[in-house]
């Protein structure tokens, strides 16, 4: 946390210093980057390996994107979005979380799968594989006038992503979330002490999906135009890689993770068509060399850091 | 009334009878043992009242109502609490959020979902409490899965002791300790359980342990009660010295 302002404050003086196209690939990266971080609230925490990530959040970019059609202001649309997916995980939750490990896996994917089905073959409602578009950031009555340029988007989701890690840092942080941890790590003992192991593991998904229904919302406003694609189930494979890479369990790490496959994708794709080649020898050798992610790696050495640093200090501690 | 109160248990794995018709009671504040040979059902009835595995006749009432069908964590939230046999606790957690998160289970705002560092103080201060009793406290933020094998025993009583219950099923608490060990947790046990009002069910074949703390005695083989009262009339039980030195059946 306490890199947290100059961070923030680095990015929010970012328009201001670069080109055009950079900050539009600096909002691609903060919503991916929500997005990964919402993942890792069910994966890295609740040990939830959900391969069907993807439903949440193209849910709530389509219905953002309704909603802009309809005439809603961002802000209200945005929300509107998040409310939909929020209420949609809550069944699937239920439901998927009755199996655990690979089955549960599966249910969550065949889901996803389902939402891309009806999103794809429901011409009439969703445009089908031309998707959605014609819709632009409305203002509003209410003087948002502010979020509707390409720079004022930027800080609008430079706002939320910052909100959200925030509010998931409180999540994970409280009462509840680390009893979902505690059920993560031995669910027997935790059901001994009084915990409810299925409650804990819906929620933990449900929270999980909100914040993914606030990064595909964003997508929505951000490119102005849907399409059956991102709901395609590489993108949860992409969101679940960026988690690992990143490191699973820190909210952080899989925001880091995130950003460089973004990066990478924008880097490498003008060299060679296949960069994920790339990005799939660079996630073995994290995978083998560093389980816990580059910020594991960080995180290990600080320790190691902070231990010299104690030492000397014991050491003279005991000789007096 | 009695806290616990079990009549006609019984379980059957097919035409095999691990446990015939025992009943046993538990009053508040006592601290009764199971006891038997290998083989005779201390864990199979302990696991029948702790709604582990299914019984297939019998009663179990605890503090007046029937918990026939609750589970795990409703046992844990009535105020029935155990352990395992084999050690069972958050093995990559530090020794403090192991017993903060049993304190914290019994604690109004248990499940608040916004962080309160007021919240994580109080329940901290009160698993640090629960740590020194059991003279862990150095140790406080290891992981729970680099303690020694006696520790980890002591640090499970700590935990279902911190539940605060009105019952604690300890299923063979020095189970793998050394002779030393077993002594010192011998000790350790009776001084938590006179300062706290806890009615304790033991299940141990450890007999020094169970003469050191028990207040009655309750004896299985195989599968049946054999004898029920305090520590000297079991002693003595005849009944008790056939089992135990494997004379045949007369």
């Amino acid at each position: 946390m306490k890199y947290a302002v100059p961070v923030v404050a680095m990015l929010a003086a970012a328009p201001f210093a670069l080109q055009s196209y950079q900050v539009t690939l600096l909002t691609e990266i903060l919503i991916f980057a929500l997005f990964a971080m919402s993942l890792d609230v069910q994966m890295g925490y609740a040990r939830m390996f959900s391969f069907g990530h993807v439903l949440p959040y193209g849910v709530g970019a389509y219905a953002c994107a309704f909603a802009l059609q309809a005439g809603w202001p961002l802000p209200f649309a945005i929300a509107g979005a998040v409310l939909v997916a929020t209420l949609l995980s809550i069944p699937i939750g239920w439901l998927s979380t009755r199996a655990s490990g690979v089955a549960f896996a599966m249910l969550t994917l065949a889901f996803a799968q389902l939402g891309y089905a009806i999103v794809f073959k429901w011409n009439t409602f969703t445009g089908g594989s031309d998707g959605l578009t014609g819709f632009a950031r409305n203002a509003g009555p209410f003087g948002f006038e502010g979020f509707v340029s390409r720079d004022g988007y930027f800080w609008l989701v430079l706002i939320v992503v910052f909100a959200m890690y925030w509010l998931a840092r409180g999540f994970m942080n409280s009462a509840m979330g680390r009893a979902i941890v505690g059920v993560r790590e031995n669910e027997r003992r935790a059901s001994a002490i009084g915990y409810v192991p299925r409650s804990l593991r819906v929620v933990a998904f449900v929270v999980s999906g909100a914040l993914a229904g606030v990064a595909g919302s964003l997508h929505a406003g951000f490119l102005l135009f849907v399409s059956p694609e991102i709901l395609h189930w590489t993108q949860s494979g992409h969101v679940i890689i960026a988690v690992i890479l990143g490191g699973t369990g820190t909210l952080i790490g899989p925001m880091i993770g995130a950003a460089l496959i973004v990066l990478a994708h924008h880097q490498l794709s003008a060299v060679t068509d296949s960069w994920p080649l790339v990005m799939g020898l660079l996630f073995i050798i994290v995978v083998i060399a560093a389980p816990k992610g580059l910020w594991g790696i960080k995180a290990s050495l600080a320790a190691r850091i902070s231990l010299r640093r104690a030492r000397p200090a014991g050491e003279k501690h005991a000789a007096s | 009334m009695p806290l616990l109160e079990c009549s006609g248990l019984t379980k059957r794995w097919g035409a095999v009878t691990t446990v015939d018709d025992v009943s046993l009671t538990v009053d508040a504040g006592e601290v009764v043992a199971l006891i038997g040979p290998n083989g005779a059902g201390k864990s199979t009835v302990f696991n029948l009242i702790a709604g582990a595995i299914k019984k297939t006749a019998g009663a179990v009432r605890f503090a007046g109502e029937s918990v026939e069908h609750l589970s795990a964590y409703d046992l844990a939230q009535k105020g029935l609490s155990r352990t395992y046999q084999i050690t069972c606790l958050f093995p990559q957690l530090t020794v403090l959020e192991n017993v903060r998160l049993a304190v914290q289970a019994r604690s109004p705002g248990r499940l608040r979902p916004m962080a309160s560092k007021a919240f994580v103080d109080k329940t901290q201060a009160a698993a640090m409490e629960w740590l020194a009793r059991v003279r862990l406290a150095d140790c406080a933020n290891r992981t729970a899965g680099q303690l020694s094998h006696g520790d980890q025993r002591l640090l499970e009583i700590a935990t279902a002791l911190a539940l605060q219950p009105k019952l604690v099923l300890l299923d063979e608490p020095t189970q793998g300790m050394s002779v030393e060990e077993t002594r010192a947790t011998v000790r350790l046990l009776k001084s938590l359980l006179e300062d706290a009002p806890i009615a304790v069910l033991l299940v141990e074949h450890d007999l020094e342990v169970v003469f050191g703390v028990a207040d009655r005695i309750v004896v299985l083989d195989q599968g049946r009660k054999i004898a029920d009262g305090n520590p000297e009339a079991v002693r003595n039980d005849p009944a008790v010295q056939r089992a135990y030195l494997g004379v045949a059946h007369a």
